[in-house]
């Protein structure tokens, strides 16, 4: 886990500084709103429909223990009692008082955290796959790469005022869990034919109002000039970028129009241009860096505990939640193991003072200090011994955070909606507790398989709507909540976007659509291990529309 | 054709606190049915300079005005996003009152 140096230190409690005096005089009235509302974005400060709102950047994912704790410590000082974590591995506090920001932040400062650049138009937060370090068949911890473009991109003078912004995520395995196709920029380590690690690097994925996947530039580029080539690449975009117009200001749409060909055209010709040596980083620099996340001591354990063995057949619940919610781990004897911020019928992302102070004593106490937020709005403790993961589940039982639901119809993606979000059109939590409800059988999710349904409450797509297996998308039409469905959207390569089933359908119809969907589904899959993407694109759609639309015309 | 006139109230939100508040006949109210309801333009254009006035003074931010149906005999919004947004809360039970209700279900 990386730690601030003497640097990093300074420049945060600097900006904590800054922002206090910002905000005083803000309160004096030496600062209108118009001149106050960019540099509160700057760090992170929205006004939403009820409150102002705090995302709190948490780099990659990765949180430790202590970290979490002050995050609990600051939902129940400073906020109602929970924080919301977000699509993008962050957290936002729902109720702050613009007075308490600065504590806030200074609060966060002292565990080595911040808000910067979590908005506006600038490059945010580098997500990466939340189970780095853990997979198996990682080439290397994509964490590395991800903690130095967030040193690179922080305040960097030229990338601070972008067109809009701009999103990186970083990850180092053929599976592909940090959604690369929708990125501005994406950047997967990957190992030529003569065996040098480097990266893969796409560009020009969105969501939004007009979803792209994301085209390759480079098939392969050398781990040192990984800076040199992104400076050339937001470059290139920065200087074409349209500030005459929002909607087209994202990488996604100048790659679109001047084709990927041109626009690499330009990168290599910057790139060539560029001083590389001022830019690469310093081998010893990224040596310092990948020191802090060399994998933590794990003693290597064989064959499978007894005690495990014993508590899945004396406790079916726990066999249930072990087999859903684990993943394998590098390290014989242990797993990753998600915690599953998606209770039935809760809101999905929620989480209370109480449950994620326990969910920090568990990190502490079983999986290395470490916890991941990952971009389903869950978290996962990465480094659990199979011989400690009951007393980790009994410690989530406790907290009500137990659903054995990883992936499945249950575990769904929503964001705020309507019901705190000032851009919103429709809601999105209730509709996602609803169909929560709708199917609360965990046999039947089981039956189901994996199922990814996916909640936007407006056009700009926080829900990630458009890479669900099943994506809805709440309108307003004329004063009346209206959801589109789309069907047969994936994340992971080969990424895809939803297709529109037809016209939306109202608030309360949401539930029964998603049912005829499923049954449809289960209907038309050729064996139970078919899931519902591979039969979606087996079928296609007309099977789902005939059902969906079948009664009204 | 002109639009027909509809009632409407000033919203805002607090500087300080953020939440939503109204113009109300002795200043800002968190309440929408306690909010002075415009019936003409140019009543409307009144609330307006009284808003500007008040982001001026540093009270509150972002005035905006929103139609409002009378019938109940309070201001009530027209739009589902001005009801909730005048509700002050999500229309869900959220935080830990929610894991709570949800326990003793």
């Amino acid at each position: 886990m990386y730690r601030y140096d003497e640097f990093d230190h300074r420049f945060v409690r600097e900006r904590v500084a800054e922002f206090r005096d910002q905000v005083s005089r803000r309160l004096t009235g030496a600062l209108t709103e118009d001149e106050f509302r960019p540099l509160r974005l700057m760090n992170g400060l929205y006004l939403q429909l009820h409150a102002y709102m705090l995302r709190v950047a948490i780099p990659y994912g990765t949180l430790e223990a202590r970290q979490m704790r002050m995050l609990a410590e600051i939902a129940e000082r400073w906020d109602r009692g929970y924080g919301h974590f977000t699509t993008r591995q962050n957290i936002q506090f729902n109720w702050p008082k613009l007075r308490d920001v600065p504590e806030i932040l200074e609060a966060l400062a002292s565990v080595e955290m911040h808000a910067i650049q979590t908005s506006g138009n600038c490059i945010r937060n580098v997500t990466a796959d939340p189970l780095a370090g853990v997979g198996p068949d990682e080439i290397e911890d994509p964490r590395i790469t991800a903690e130095v473009v967030r040193q690179w991109s922080s305040l960097h003078p030229e990338f601070v005022f972008l067109g809009r912004k701009f999103k990186i995520a970083v990850t180092a395995t053929e599976e592909d869990r940090a959604a690369l196709a929708v990125h501005d920029i994406a950047l997967q380590i990957v190992r030529s034919e003569a065996g040098e690690t480097g990266y893969r690097v796409l560009v020009g994925g969105g969501l939004g109002r007009t979803p792209m996947l994301a085209r390759e530039l480079r098939a392969f580029l050398p781990k040192r000039d990984l800076l040199p080539y992104l400076e050339a690449a937001l470059r290139v975009y920065n200087l074409h970028g349209r500030r005459d117009n929002k909607f087209k200001a994202r990488i996604k749409i100048l790659v679109h129009e001047l084709g990927i060909e041109e626009y690499r055209r330009q990168v290599e010709e910057e790139f060539a241009r560029i001083e590389h040596g001022h830019i690469a980083v310093p081998a010893d620099e990224l040596a310092r860096i990948g020191a802090y996340f060399a994998p933590p001591a794990l003693p290597e354990r064989t064959g499978t505990p007894v005690e495990f063995e014993r508590m899945k057949k004396l406790d079916p619940a726990f066999a249930a939640w072990a087999a859903q919610n684990t993943h394998p781990h590098r390290v014989p004897g242990h797993v990753a193991a998600t915690i599953s911020l998606k209770p039935v019928g809760g809101v999905p992302g929620d989480a209370t003072a109480e449950q994620m102070r326990v969910m920090a004593d568990l990190a502490e106490a079983h999986s290395a200090d470490e916890l991941r937020v990952t971009k389903e709005q869950n978290v996962i403790l990465p480094h659990v011994a199979l011989a400690d993961l009951y007393k980790v589940y009994r410690g989530l039982v406790a907290i009500g955070l137990d659903a054995p639901n990883r992936g499945l119809v249950t575990d769904i993606v929503a964001c705020p909606g309507l019901d705190y979000c000032a851009l919103a059109t429709a809601r999105s939590i209730p509709v996602a507790q609803a169909i929560s409800n709708r199917f609360a059988d965990p046999a039947r999710q089981r039956e189901i398989g994996p199922l990814a349904i996916k909640i936007s409450g407006c056009i700009n797509a926080c829900g990630h709507h458009h890479i669900a297996h099943i994506g809805i998308l709440g309108l307003d039409k004329a004063g009346v909540e209206s959801y589109q469905i789309t069907l047969g959207g994936e994340s992971t390569a080969p990424a895809a976007l939803g297709e529109r089933t037809g016209p939306g359908f109202s608030y309360d119809e949401v539930p029964d659509v998603v049912e005829k969907i499923v049954e449809t589904y289960l209907k038309l899959r050729e064996t139970p291990r078919e899931s519902f993407l591979q039969t979606y694109r087996r079928v296609g759609m007309e099977p789902f529309k005939e059902v969906l639309y079948a009664e009204a015309h | 054709m002109a639009k027909q006139f509809k009632p409407v109230v000033l919203t805002a939100n607090d500087l300080i606190e953020g939440d939503s508040v109204f113009l109300g006949p002795r200043g800002w109210v968190r309440e929408v049915a306690g909010a002075r309801v415009a019936m003409t333009e140019a009543e409307a254009e009144g609330l307006t300079a009284r808003g500007r006035e008040a982001e001026a003074g540093n009270l509150v931010v972002g005035c905006y005005l929103v139609e409002v149906s009378l019938e109940g005999g309070a201001p009530e919004p027209l739009l589902r996003r001005e009801r909730i947004r005048a509700s002050g809360v999500p229309t869900i039970t959220y935080g830990p009152a929610e894991v709570r209700e949800r326990a003793a279900a």
